[in-house]
């Protein structure tokens, strides 16, 4: 791990205002609010949280896909967001993507080979004469014969075009990688695949990750440090072991708890259940996000939304209860 | 609904300015003078002075923005100036002519909705069979042919062989009501046959594709009777898009009418249409598409408003 | 080659054919197209004009030929000429969005709020008949077409991850429009235009027809077919030959158009009706009664095999499924993607897609009334009375399962209403208790609400209501939670334990791919692998010892554990065209060997309520 963190976002935001009616007046909902966070070589970043939540906005406007209303986003010391498109194109060298859907993120019509030969070509990572032999390389990296690159998408099954999109995404030698979801839409023993590639490429690749998912298992194994969010804010953020095996968050805690297991814990599912339903990003509670949902919500938390402090540096929680709890899910 | 409704009417008469102001643009933007173009003769030029005092007449000579105030102004107040070939104003002839345009529009998508979206149904749950590849044939055939040629062949077979029809004509409603109905058989006949394909088409595949939906399923895992299923979940669904390319269809529908009132001397709006491109006689050109995109306008309107009850999900935010 | 393929065929013959003879038309030995010969006027077909001669006594055939030439030419060029630039306005206006939107889709949409024929008729009036003028008119109509086809399209590729990836791979937007998003709007593209040449086909003859289109003496269809009706007492051939002609034409191009669709768009094929609907179609076994009521369990599957086709070349999706359920018991079926679970679900309701059907096994199902039934042996209507009263079901996308036009009350209330005769005001107070049991907040308000207005959650409560209100004996759950996020599910989760709970004697079968759920909720699982069971037994004893590799592996790759590398499964799930022979499993099986790939597996029963399909169970587990 080198020192200066290689992404940082400071209070990022992002409003996608919506007009109701045709002479209503333009209402803002914000998907992200005052998001800070940081990403450095070599660590990977989980984000949690339920649809809606702005995980996925989240990682858009980190990949520079989409323009934050308000903050800003450093990519290695460089304002991501007012960015001349010429520059912001020669940049996507070193950030990529993987998406969720593995039957939406590769082009139906064109081989694989040649998609993967895409960014090499774009920014010139080879010579010409040498993009055959680095694709087969690429290929191969993920776990697919070389053989593949003459196929197209649609003879490969999800966790193998999963592997396609990985290895398009490492063609440019990026420093930072997103991954939205990337093994949701696949079963179970393919998706232990497809976790298992990432963790080795981190390690060989030295690479920083940012890892949205809403599977709490899956983040737990793979993150070093998680971003819980809650109705486009961050509620808790600190090392896996901190966040997962001692929530100080309430809405941490109810996630954990409601998250199913294997092994049944011993109270009754519906002491667990959290009431309610997530408020609408339309019209958001005042103060506290999570407060008309919360178990050990007082009147105080509708003031003002609460600051983002915690029990350490590294560990902090937006709650004005915040307390580490021990919790059996990470016994 | 009171404000949707608001809302499209809204959407409307934007339309019909737009169209308004489009008609304008076309006809003075477009190069060569209206007037001299009126007055000559196939290779002989017209008179200089003929031309200028038509031009006078017709207003050409003010500034552009005026004559656009003026147009305006006129289409507000119902004055869409006066024919050219024997200078009646045209608001009365299309006051005349329209009814009886809309008579026949109306009897066809009657005659089509009530024929062809049963038949859609039936086809879509016997899809494949013999029945349905009958209904398909004979739809696409339909489709395939021009509304004046099946014009022309109806009259050959009705009035010429058979001799159970009258070929074409007009008598108003008051004067001869069994004679105007027989008259109107077979414009409206000729105009719904193709309306009747496309409604039997486009039914066949709603329903076929309503028929997949897990809703259905869902309808059937409840235990209610097949002809409930059929009512409330098929083709209540099936038939939203149907009502929207209806909607779609209005232009192709109007289309047909200019065809078939000529080819059936039917004195419709559309039909003077034709004689009035012919003789270039320009207030009535302008005049009667301006009413007939106004009316196709209105349709759509009613089109939509229809499918705004039908389906809860249609708000004001579309679009 | 596939059947929609070789279906493009014909049409595509006859239009090179059509093609070839009006390109050929100079070349080929025709009769003089302008030669007069008063004497014979309307003469009927003879060796040396074999479609006849007109009023002129000019040769039909050729002139036929030649005005098919005059009215292709125009359509196919101004169908041309509007692709190219509807389809540069539309790329331009569905990518970049904003003001290029405005300037060009939104723009030239203006001219469709007129009705075609109008339109033409008009740009004629200012620019005279003749074959240009109608070619440029033809042009400016259709534009708009084609730029909204495309611009809808290009929104719907432009949304997708690949574009996405692209942009995010830094690649420039030109770059992106011409090598990924035009390749893929390429099918609406070529259906929009082989829809157009037909349609720029009959208005051209329409206007031809009115005398307002090709100019005399050029040979046009529409110009025969209005020459030909001043004649027909005379000569009715006249007018048949070019409406044939043209009719034929115009139908070969929505021939082309329709097949073009149904090879590009694969997703338009839908379905082949519905053989429920149709009131003849019965299956050709009585509904039988088993006599003996032979078990206490309330169903009883044994041997249950589903395959897709009718006869013959069938392939094989479920193979000898069987498992019972015990009254107020709950039953997991639960297997990954293609493993059957949901088909075997459907199957017990009657529910199977028309291409799918049971031809083996036999489900014994214990009603109210305590005779048993034979699931696999019921037909449409037998199957009706059992649905809801007996059997009944949640679905897995309740967005999808309720339908979006009708109110939740009414969607609940026609559940009741199919096998109880209850009046109005007793019906809407059984419909607001329904809704209150499944926790659905606010339920009087609720019954007048859509299911668009409803939360995921809370649709999916309403579902369960739907699935409860006759009090089914056995209910059908399949993925009922999958879609939804964690804190919703729990709750949905704690709904099902709770109807356990309160309904006594209820069975559930609860289907899911989600083996934590499985853990939570059932008392006793199945493992469905491939079409096969390859693993039954009580919940807690499966997950602590399963008894099949399969099972191991399984509950080895969820990340719950504190291993630092997950076991994951080699390769993946073989479709059902190409099982492997033996055991299923065993091309993935760390365990395998030789006996396991020759023959397939019996089931065994390690203990006396457990059972695998896997002849190593002894060795391996």
């Amino acid at each position: 791990m080198t020192d200066a963190p290689l992404v940082i976002t400071e209070n990022l935001g992002r409003n996608f205002p919506t007009r109701q009616g045709l002479m209503g007046r333009a209402r803002d909902v914000w998907a992200v609010r005052d998001v800070t966070l940081s990403v450095s070589k070599g660590e990977t970043l989980g984000v949690v949280g339920e649809s809606g939540c702005g995980k996925s906005t989240l990682g858009r406007m980190m990949m520079g896909l989409d323009i934050p209303t308000t903050g800003k986003i450093t990519f290695d010391g460089r304002n991501l967001a007012h960015m001349p498109g010429p520059e912001r194109r020669r940049l996507a060298r070193r950030m990529q993507m993987v998406f969720q859907d593995p039957f939406g993120s590769l082009d139906p019509r064109r081989s694989v080979g040649a998609q993967v030969a895409d960014g090499l070509r774009i920014h010139g990572i080879v010579p010409d004469q040498n993009i055959k032999e680095e694709v087969r390389r690429l290929i191969e990296q993920v776990g697919l014969s070389a053989d593949a690159a003459m196929r197209r998408p649609h003879e490969f099954s999800g966790g193998q075009r999963q592997r396609i999109a990985v290895a398009r995404a490492l063609a440019t030698r990026p420093e930072f990688i997103v991954a939205d979801e990337p093994v949701s839409a696949l079963d179970v023993s393919i998706q232990a695949q497809v976790v298992n590639l990432l963790m080795d490429l981190r390690e060989e690749l030295d690479l920083a990750m940012l890892f949205i998912s809403h599977d709490l298992h899956v983040v737990r194994h793979l993150c070093n440090r998680i971003v819980v969010m809650y109705l486009g804010r961050i509620v808790e953020e600190g090392p896996v072991a901190k966040v997962f095996g001692t929530p100080a968050h309430p809405y941490t805690r109810a996630l954990l708890e409601s998250t199913p297991s294997l092994h049944p814990r011993n109270e009754a599912l519906g002491d667990r259940v959290l009431p309610g339903e997530l408020p609408s990003p339309v019209n958001p509670p005042s103060g506290c996000p999570f407060r008309t949902r919360c178990p050990i919500a007082e009147p105080e938390c509708a003031q003002a939304v609460p600051p983002l402090t915690g029990p350490t540096d590294t560990w902090r929680a937006a709650c004005i209860k915040a307390g580490p709890l021990k919790h059996s899910w990470n016994q | 609904m009171l404000r949707y409704i608001a809302y499209r009417c809204v959407v409307a008469l934007f339309l019909v300015w737009v169209v308004v102001t489009s008609v304008f643009l076309l006809l003075h933007l477009i190069p060569g003078d209206p007037a001299e173009l009126l007055l000559s003769q196939g290779s002989i030029a017209a008179d200089p002075a003929a031309v200028e005092a038509l031009r006078e007449r017709m207003g050409l000579n003010e500034p552009l923005w005026q004559q656009y105030l003026d147009h305006l102004g006129g289409v507000l107040t119902g004055d869409l100036g006066a024919s050219f070939r024997d200078g009646a104003p045209v608001i009365e002839q299309i006051a005349t002519r329209l009814p009886r345009t809309l008579e026949v529009i109306v009897a066809a998508a009657l005659i089509a909705t009530s024929i062809g979206v049963p038949l859609g149904t039936y086809a879509a749950i016997h899809a494949n069979s013999f029945a349905d590849n009958v209904i398909s044939f004979f739809a696409s055939a339909a489709l395939s042919t021009p509304v004046f040629v099946v014009g022309t062949v109806v009259i050959l077979i009705f009035a010429q062989q058979l001799r159970i029809l009258p070929a074409g004509g007009f008598v108003p409603f008051s004067e001869d009501p069994l004679g105007h109905i027989q008259l109107l058989l077979l414009p409206a006949g000729t105009v719904a046959l193709s309306l009747l394909a496309v409604i039997t088409r486009m039914s066949r595949a709603s329903v076929l594709e309503v028929l997949q939906r897990d809703y259905v399923r869902t309808a059937r895992a409840k235990g209610i009777v097949r002809k409930r299923i059929l009512r409330r979940h098929v083709v209540r669904n099936a038939l939203i898009p149907v009502l929207t390319i209806l909607g779609l269809e209005m232009g192709t529908l109007i289309g047909g009418t200019v065809l078939v009132e000529f080819v059936f001397n039917w004195p419709g709006l559309s039909g003077y249409l034709v004689a009035a491109v012919d003789a270039r006689d320009y207030p009535e050109v302008v005049g009667i598409v301006m009413t007939i995109s106004i009316l196709f306008v209105f349709l759509n309107l009613v089109i939509d408003v229809i499918n705004a009850a039908l389906d809860p999900r249609i708000s004001l935010v579309r679009r | 080659m596939n059947k929609a393929h070789r279906k493009l065929i014909l049409p595509g013959v006859i239009v090179f054919f059509i093609t070839a003879l009006v390109f050929l038309a100079p070349i080929l030995p025709l009769a003089d197209v302008r030669e007069m010969s008063i004497p014979s006027r309307f003469a009927g077909p003879s060796a040396s004009h074999w479609l006849g001669q007109d009023e002129f006594g000019r040769d039909v055939l050729a002139r036929l030929i030649w005005g098919g030439r005059a009215s292709l030419f125009i359509a196919v060029g101004s169908a041309l000429a509007a692709a190219v630039i509807g389809t540069a306005l539309g790329l331009l206006g569905g990518f970049f969005r904003g003001v290029v939107e405005v300037l060009t889709v939104r723009a030239s949409e203006v001219i469709l709020c007129l009705p075609l024929l109008l339109l033409a008729l008009l740009v004629v009036a200012i620019l005279g008949a003749g074959t240009w003028p109608l070619i440029i008119a033809l042009t400016i109509l259709y534009t708009p077409n084609y730029a909204r086809v495309v611009y809808s399209a290009t929104l719907q590729v432009r949304s997708l991850d690949y574009v996405t990836a692209q942009t995010a791979m830094g690649a420039h937007p030109m770059q992106i429009l011409a090598r990924t998003v035009l390749p893929n709007i390429m099918p609406p593209l070529l259906v929009q235009m082989s829809l157009v040449i037909a349609s720029a086909l009959v208005i051209e003859s329409g206007l031809s027809f009115l005398g307002l289109g090709v100019v005399p003496p050029t040979p046009s269809w529409g110009l025969m077919i209005r020459a030909a009706r001043g004649a027909m007492e005379q000569q009715p051939l006249l007018l048949i030959w070019p409406s044939l002609a043209l009719a034929g034409t115009i139908f070969t191009f929505n021939l082309l158009c329709d097949r073009l669709q149904s090879v590009l768009d694969p997703r338009g094929i839908t379905g082949g009706g519905a053989f429920w609907l149709r009131k003849n179609q019965r299956k050709t076994v009585e509904n039988e009664r088993v006599a003996e009521p032979s078990t206490d369990a309330l169903l009883l599957v044994e041997d249950l095999s589903i395959v897709l086709g009718r006869e013959g070349r069938d392939t094989e999706l479920v193979r000898g499924v069987s498992f019972k359920v015990m009254p107020g018991e709950t039953r997991a079926i639960v297997g990954e993607s293609g493993s059957g679970k949901t088909l075997s679900g459907l199957a017990l309701n009657g529910l199977l897609p028309d291409v799918l059907s049971i031809n083996g096994g036999r489900a014994l199902f214990s009603t109210r009334e305590g005779a048993q039934v034979d699931l696999t042996r019921l037909d449409e209507d037998a199957f009706r009375s059992l649905r809801g009263r007996e059997v009944s079901m949640v679905f897995q996308d309740a967005a999808a399962a309720l339908n979006p036009v009708l109110r939740i009350g009414e969607q609940v209330g026609e559940a009741i209403r199919a096998h109880k005769e209850i009046d109005d005001a007793a019906l809407d107070e059984r419909i607001i208790s329904l809704l209150r049991q499944v926790g659905l907040p606010d339920p009087e308000r609720r019954v007048r609400s859509y299911p668009h207005e409803l939360s995921g959650g809370q649709r999916q409560r309403a579902m369960i209501a739907v699935a409860v209100a006759n009090e089914p004996r056995l209910l059908i759950a399949d993925e009922p939670t999958t879609a939804l996020d964690p804190t919703i599910q729990a709750q949905i989760l704690d709904l099902f334990k709770t109807l356990m709970a309160d309904t006594s004697g209820m069975g559930l079968i609860f289907v899911t791919h989600d083996l934590a759920v499985v853990s939570e909720i059932a008392d006793r699982v199945t493992v469905m692998y491939a079409g096969e069971v390859v693993e039954e037994g009580p919940v807690a004893d499966v997950f602590e010892r399963p008894r099949h590799p399969y099972t191991a592996a399984l509950i080895a790759s969820v990340p719950e554990g504190d291993a630092d590398r997950l076991i994951a499964i080699p390769g993946t799930v073989p479709t059902p065209k190409d099982l492997p022979p033996g055991c299923r499993f065993a091309p993935r099986c760390a365990h395998a060997i030789d006996a396991c790939t020759t023959h397939s597996p019996e089931a065994e029963h390690p203990s006396l309520d457990r059972r695998t399909r896997c002849i190593r169970w002894k060795d391996v587990t």
